[in-house]
């Protein structure tokens, strides 16, 4: 694995893994509730709440990592399951129901005291009802109705202007869905959520993300990208899962300090940078070293991704009133704007232009089909703006069909041919 | 016209409604209330999958994530098949669906379908939230808003009343023929998936003579030995898989899903509110992947007690249906009915049913 060029980075790192400990000392030692939830559920209602939090996509990507996922992925394809379901949501479930396998990361996953997924996907209602039937455990649905609305420069709305983006049937359906979870929270922790700190909380997310718009300008500007994306990513999620807390807001000016000062004293992740890539996709949480793998031999640097850019544009709600609408509006279309047409290659394209970017590589995902569609939108919007493109065919993470060699090969190819002319 | 040829021909159907001046409504899946779009004055017609080639549509849709159907309505609007349509419907009953409604209001953005109708969300929910309900029957009303102010018409709730009778009209003759294959099956499933499929093409009252004189001809006729089959998991929109499953001595008596087993249901009641009463007909007997678990399992549990084996479909593209394969697995083993999964036609795999179907017969004998 490359070194870590940034100490908050290490300080992320190291914030999760106790968190983690801490997480699970509250759960065993103090019989403390907790909860597991799909990635795009609203966490600071649980976390007002007092119910500590646990990302699906976060627990997959660290078993990803520990190279854990091809044991239980074989354990789930054992009991029946065919390949062609989505692995990404489900490793978590996997590392469950089949625990017997191998001993999880970290100790593994404590019972929870209820799970909570929004229905984006069609297998997310399967997946999470069978994980809870296996701990026991409630589970919660946020539905998703479709949108039928399409600013395509959503982005450009997001901020001030977020009740025109969502249609007013659907925010109000998501938004009062959004209260029933709260009177279940409160019933389950025996108090009221307190509005005026939702209200603050969200000013704090505000915040936290106008703090990583000045880091991504800082990326986008600088003559050679500052910070790699895998740094990015470790910084940024470490803070998105508990968002808004005073941690959060912290560790967000340190890293953006950082950043900063290495731009001021012209510090570059990759010195010689001679191709500045971006990834279009979930992180490839098996094989992060393949994102580094192409700077000492073509100074080709990733240099963006969807996890610090997604931040500014999609979370920052002004205007806070009612705070359970401005969160529903977040939530509301977020899968959309990060996936489909025309919202996703709209915004993929100006980030691009934005961040000078060379070439893109854009995920095609082996599993998770809903959630891999508008790939080909992508593909063909960058491409006509001029940005060559190479598909990256993978699963995120199940490492078992994966080539390591050959992709870097496919990669160190498409450079040659069609980024560094 | 036999209602086998209205269910086999999809594109003489489109082309026959088109030259007729029809007002057609395209359905991507039979999950949108017919009703509604009669009461509109428009004529629903429902695609299925088709088997034809779709270049144009594989240049914009993954591999892998969309179902024949939704490949080939895409090709269709993409060729300008569909120009002279007056809108097409997706319901949201699935995620393929929903993304296909998007694919196609981006070619229109794009202006690379410069001849495509407008295209509309149906945007049903599924799950058991206690909002949901309140949801669906607004958006159902909507539909008829959007459908009837777009043609011109006014609204009116006697008409959806009268719609709703004239499709219960035709569920009643769609029962008789799914009678026909309880206990001793006297039709095959090869043959009467097309039967029962009409019912989302044909107008009611002409649905319900060519059903019933169906129904009563096939009533005369001695009983179908061999197996009697279930089939499960994603549901099939063609006959395709029952000819060969039928092909190798067992006969489908059965399916998960609307165009077939599924497609009458309970008769929808006819009360004050109309929209209401469709809202929840159509979120009760919607089938497919967002189909809550417990209402797909006891779907399964009550066909299990007429059948001898069950095939599982789970072709390349479901996302869903195989997380209830263990499940099902289990319970099939409890029960002793054998099974086998195929994500295409597969006579191997059926012969190596038949001969788990000899030895069951066997033991028990």
């Amino acid at each position: 694995m490359a070194d870590k060029q940034l100490s908050a980075t290490a300080a992320a790192g190291a914030f999760q893994k106790e968190w983690f400990a801490d997480l699970r000392r509250r759960v065993f030692d103090e019989r403390q509730p907790y909860a597991l939830l799909q990635a795009d559920v609203p966490f600071e209602l649980f976390d007002l709440l007092d119910i500590p939090a646990v990302s699906n996509q976060w627990w997959a990507a660290i078993v990803a990592a520990k190279r854990q996922a091809p044991a239980y992925l074989d354990a789930m394809a054992a009991d029946g399951h065919h390949e062609g379901l989505c692995h990404y949501c489900s490793l978590g479930y996997a590392s469950t129901k089949y625990r017997d396998v191998q001993e999880p990361p970290w100790g593994g996953l404590p019972t929870p005291r209820l799970l909570c997924a929004r229905l984006t996907c069609d297998c997310i209602h399967r997946v999470f009802s069978l994980w809870a039937d296996e701990f026991g455990s409630e589970l919660i649905e946020i539905d998703h109705p479709g949108a039928g609305d399409l600013p395509a420069r959503w982005w450009e709305l997001g901020r001030h202007r977020w009740r025109e983006l969502v249609e007013p049937h659907r925010l109000a359906f998501v938004a009062s869905t959004l209260e029933r979870l709260v009177e279940r929270l409160e019933e389950i922790r025996g108090r009221s959520l307190d509005r005026a700190a939702l209200r603050q909380r969200l000013e704090s997310v505000n915040q936290q993300e106008e703090i990583f718009a000045s880091v991504r300008d800082l990326i986008a500007s600088a003559p050679e990208a500052p910070v790699r994306m895998t740094e990015q990513i470790s910084n940024v999620m470490a803070t998105q899962w508990v968002r808004g807390t005073d941690w959060a807001l912290a560790h967000a000016r340190a890293f953006h300090d950082e950043v900063r000062q290495r731009v001021d004293a012209g510090i570059a992740a990759c010195p010689g940078e001679r191709a500045r890539l971006m990834w279009v996709g979930v992180g490839l949480w098996h094989d992060t070293d393949f994102y580094t793998a192409f700077e000492e031999s073509h100074r080709a640097v990733f240099v963006w991704s969807m996890y610090l850019a997604f931040g500014p544009d999609g979370y920052i709600r002004y205007g806070l009133d009612d705070p359970m609408a401005a969160l529903a509006s977040r939530l509301a279309s977020f899968n959309e704007y990060l996936h489909n047409p025309p919202w996703a290659a709209e915004w993929i394209v100006e980030q691009a232009r934005r961040h000078r970017i060379d070439g893109a590589l854009v995920l095609r995902p082996r599993s998770m089909k809903p959630a891999a569609t508008g790939r080909l939108f992508i593909e063909r919007a960058l491409e006509n703006a001029g940005i060559p493109v190479l598909p990256i065919e993978a699963d995120v993470v199940d490492s078992r069909a994966w080539d390591p060699k050959s992709a870097r090969e496919s990669v160190r190819s498409f450079l040659e041919k069609r980024v560094i002319v | 016209m036999t209602l086998t040829a209205a269910f086999d021909a999809q594109h003489r159907a489109f082309h026959r409604a088109l030259e007729r001046k029809d007002r057609v409504v395209v359905l991507s899946s039979p999950s949108a209330p017919v009703e509604i779009v009669r009461a509109a004055g428009l004529n629903p017609i429902v695609v299925r999958g088709g088997v034809s080639p779709t270049p144009t549509a594989d240049g914009h849709l993954e591999a892998g994530v969309f179902p024949p159907r939704l490949r080939w309505l895409a090709e269709a609007a993409l060729s300008g098949f569909l120009a002279n349509t007056t809108r097409i419907v997706f319901p949201r009953t699935s995620d393929p669906d929903y993304k296909c409604f998007l694919y196609l209001r981006e070619f229109a953005r794009l202006g690379i379908a410069p001849a495509l109708p407008p295209v509309s969300l149906f945007d049903l929910l599924q799950s058991e939230g206690p909002n949901v309900r309140a949801y669906n029957v607004a958006r159902t009303g909507a539909l008829l808003k959007e459908l009837t102010l777009a043609d011109g018409h006014s609204l009116s709730l006697d008409a959806v009343r009268h719609e709703i009778e004239r499709a219960n009209f035709a569920r009643a003759a769609a029962r008789r023929l799914i009678a026909l294959r309880k206990g001793a099956p006297r039709v095959t499933g090869t043959e009467v998936l097309p039967l029962l499929g009409a019912f989302w093409t044909l107008d009611p009252e002409v649905y319900a003579t060519f059903a019933t004189a169906a129904a009563n001809e096939i009533a005369q006729r001695p009983a179908i030995s061999g197996p009697r089959i279930l089939l499960a998991g994603a549901p099939v929109d063609s006959p395709e898989l029952h000819s060969t499953i039928e092909s190798c001595g067992a006969v489908v008596v059965a399916e998960i899903g609307p165009f077939g087993t599924g497609v009458a249901g309970e008769d929808v009641a006819c009360t004050n509110d109309p929209i209401a009463a469709l809202a929840d007909k159509y979120y009760a007997d919607a089938i497919g992947p967002r189909t809550p678990i417990t209402r797909m399992r006891r779907l399964i549990e009550e066909l299990l007690d007429d059948v001898d084996a069950v095939v599982i479909s789970l072709p390349s593209e479901d996302t869903a249906f195989g997380w209830d394969y263990p499940w099902l697995r289990t319970l099939l083993e409890k029960k002793g009915i054998p099974h086998t999964c195929v994500s295409s036609p597969d006579n191997e795999r059926f012969d190596t049913l038949m001969n788990a179907l000899a030895r069951t017969e066997v033991r028990r004998g």
